[in-house]
């Protein structure tokens, strides 16, 4: 990497800030891109749609928020109303013979200004009854969200089944109030703050990392094989709290479940942060199950079995990783069915539950990792790649080959998160 | 010359790793494809199904493949042609092959079940009837 020919010298912090930017706006992609998709779901709201009931209508955002619909927005970029759709929350509501998919608009002041049967399931001739009813399609214009959500007795709230396509209709009142209420429901949702032992247990091991990291005294160090065994019976094999891509892609594409795993949260954290601030790769060096099994098998065979890596095998090898990454988008953004633990050897810790794929990169890595010291480390390990590009580096930094294919990266996943997915899947 | 062995070998290495990658990826897309393709097959079939429940109040009586389902309702006006088959792109028709979709109904006619199952015949894949699955979302 120190011959790369496109390194160019830059303000170390300014580098750290890029490094660190690359991670956040990659993890924002692929949130906003699963908002995105649990919003709109397979049918998604279109703006031509919504201007039906909202002439200005320009633009829709996705809200990440607990009513999970979309802001409307004018062409000057001003909110001028919500558009909410009725599926996937109301699948189980079914007419004659199926559910509807019902787009509902409200105004910037939250009033109903109109409902559309979208997609239904139903019989075609009974939805067209319905739609053609205007008195039941415009039965909610001027009511407001809370107001709708609340409606228990549809008779009473003045709206009335159509006459010919009673049960389609009354499904339509009551996918629209029940997703509605769904919503209100979501909003009064608590969510609370609960550690446990495992919680204390992360933590413990965050700890004796930085202690072994920082402390660089004899009689600290010479207790680092204690810690290096504990790291592999009881974080890997008992916890079996490895930090994966399958975890981080898991939180970047729903949510970090800070107060269900508040241990588990520090933990990742501080493995990306520690590295970031002070240059200590505290996790992969000190803390990582399989990084400390493989410095265990260092010793196992003969020296002279041992063979170096040529610097042309090096340079490819360093490109693995990178691919992984390259893959992970791929199967996040394109929701493929693909379980990323597979790519790495970390769910095989987890013995009982361990799918093939992963034994099979744990026991071939460690089986490298004999004849070339900590190979899968180097050369092979995704979540390794990311934390070392967040890593500061010591003395003069440049903006190397890594930064580049950090780059790259940030392209895939803009490039994915732009392009319709019908454009590759069909 | 020494420069230009180096190059050849990065190039190959880097081709090499790409191509596994690509070698990841590609059976998961084409898998999620067909399975778009199977989805909004299952609608058109779905909807003119019901098309047919509205003229005749039974659902067809008998059980069948899905491309003799489709040319069925193609032939009485209930389905619009040009549904094509989601495991080959083909004209979806009697006799299609592979066709893994499959029709059936109760005694009365008056329930319908659209089943596909994976290659081997029995694991179920998407259900759509009019009793318990009536939506794929």
């Amino acid at each position: 990497m120190g011959n790369f020919r496109y390194s160019f010298a830059i303000n170390s912090w300014l580098l750290q800030i890029y490094r660190l930017s690359v991670l956040v706006l990659i993890a924002w992609l692929v949130r906003s891109h699963h908002d995105r998709l649990r919003v709109q779901g397979d049918w998604p709201i279109t703006v031509a749609e919504v201007r039906e009931f909202l002439p200005d209508a320009h633009r829709l955002r996705v809200d990440p928020g607990p009513r999970g619909g979309l802001f409307v927005h004018d062409s000057a970029g001003q909110e001028i109303g919500y558009a909410v759709r009725t599926m996937p929350h109301s699948r189980d509501i079914i007419g004659y013979s199926g559910p509807s998919d019902v787009l509902v608009v409200f105004d910037e002041e939250d009033l109903g200004r109109g409902i559309s049967i979208r997609h239904s399931y139903d019989t075609p001739s009974h939805v067209e009854d319905v739609t053609l009813d205007l008195l039941f399609m415009e039965s909610w214009n001027g009511r407001a969200w809370k107001a709708i959500s609340e409606i228990t007795d549809m008779n009473e709230a003045e709206i009335y089944a159509v006459s010919g396509a009673t049960r389609t209709s009354e499904a339509v009142m009551q996918s629209v109030t029940h997703r509605l209420a769904v919503a209100e429901g979501r909003e009064s949702e608590v969510t609370s703050f609960s550690p446990g032992r495992r919680d204390g247990a992360l933590v413990a091991f965050l700890l004796g990392g930085c202690l072994f990291a920082f402390r660089k005294e004899k009689q600290v160090q010479k207790l680092r094989w204690i810690y290096s065994l504990a790291t592999i019976g009881m974080l890997g094999f008992w916890l079996g709290d490895l930090i994966a891509q399958s975890l981080m892609v898991g939180w970047m594409e729903s949510r970090v479940p800070w107060e269900a795993t508040p241990g588990l949260v520090v933990f990742v954290a501080a493995a990306f942060l520690l590295p970031w601030f002070t240059k200590q790769p505290v996790y992969c060096q000190f803390i990582c199950p399989h990084g400390n099994l493989q410095r265990w098998t260092r010793g196992l065979l003969p020296a002279g079995w041992k063979r170096p890596l040529p610097e042309d095998g090096k340079w490819i090898g360093r490109w693995i990783p990178a691919m992984l990454l390259a893959v992970v988008l791929g199967v996040s953004f394109l929701q493929l069915d693909l379980d990323l633990a597979g790519i790495e050897p970390f769910d095989a810790y987890l013995v009982k539950s361990a799918g093939v794929a992963t034994i099979v990169v744990a026991v071939v890595g460690l089986a490298i990792s004999f004849f070339f010291p900590m190979a899968y480390c180097k050369f092979g390990c995704p979540t390794g790649w990311l934390l070392e590009f967040v890593r500061r580096r010591a003395g003069k930094d440049r903006f190397g080959e890594r930064d580049w294919v950090g780059l790259g990266l940030v392209g895939i996943a803009l490039v994915l998160y732009l392009v319709p997915p019908e454009w590759i899947l069909g | 010359m020494k420069q230009a062995r180096t190059i050849a070998i990065r190039t190959i290495g880097f081709l090499a790793v790409a191509a596994v990658a690509a070698a990841i990826l590609v059976p998961p897309i084409e898998a999620k494809r067909e399975e778009r393709r199977i989805r909004a097959m299952l609608l058109i079939v779905q909807e003119g199904l019901q098309n047919y429940h509205v003229d005749e109040e039974i659902y067809p009586r008998r059980m069948m493949k899905g491309g003799e389902l489709v040319f069925f309702l193609e032939g009485e006006g209930f389905l619009e042609g040009g549904v094509s088959n989601p495991w080959t792109g083909e004209p979806y028709g009697e006799g299609a092959d592979p066709d893994w979709l499959r029709y059936r109904t109760d005694a009365l006619a008056e329930t319908y079940e659209l089943i596909v199952t994976e290659p081997d015949g029995e694991t179920v894949r998407f259900r759509l009837d009019s009793t318990e699955n009536q939506s794929l979302e």
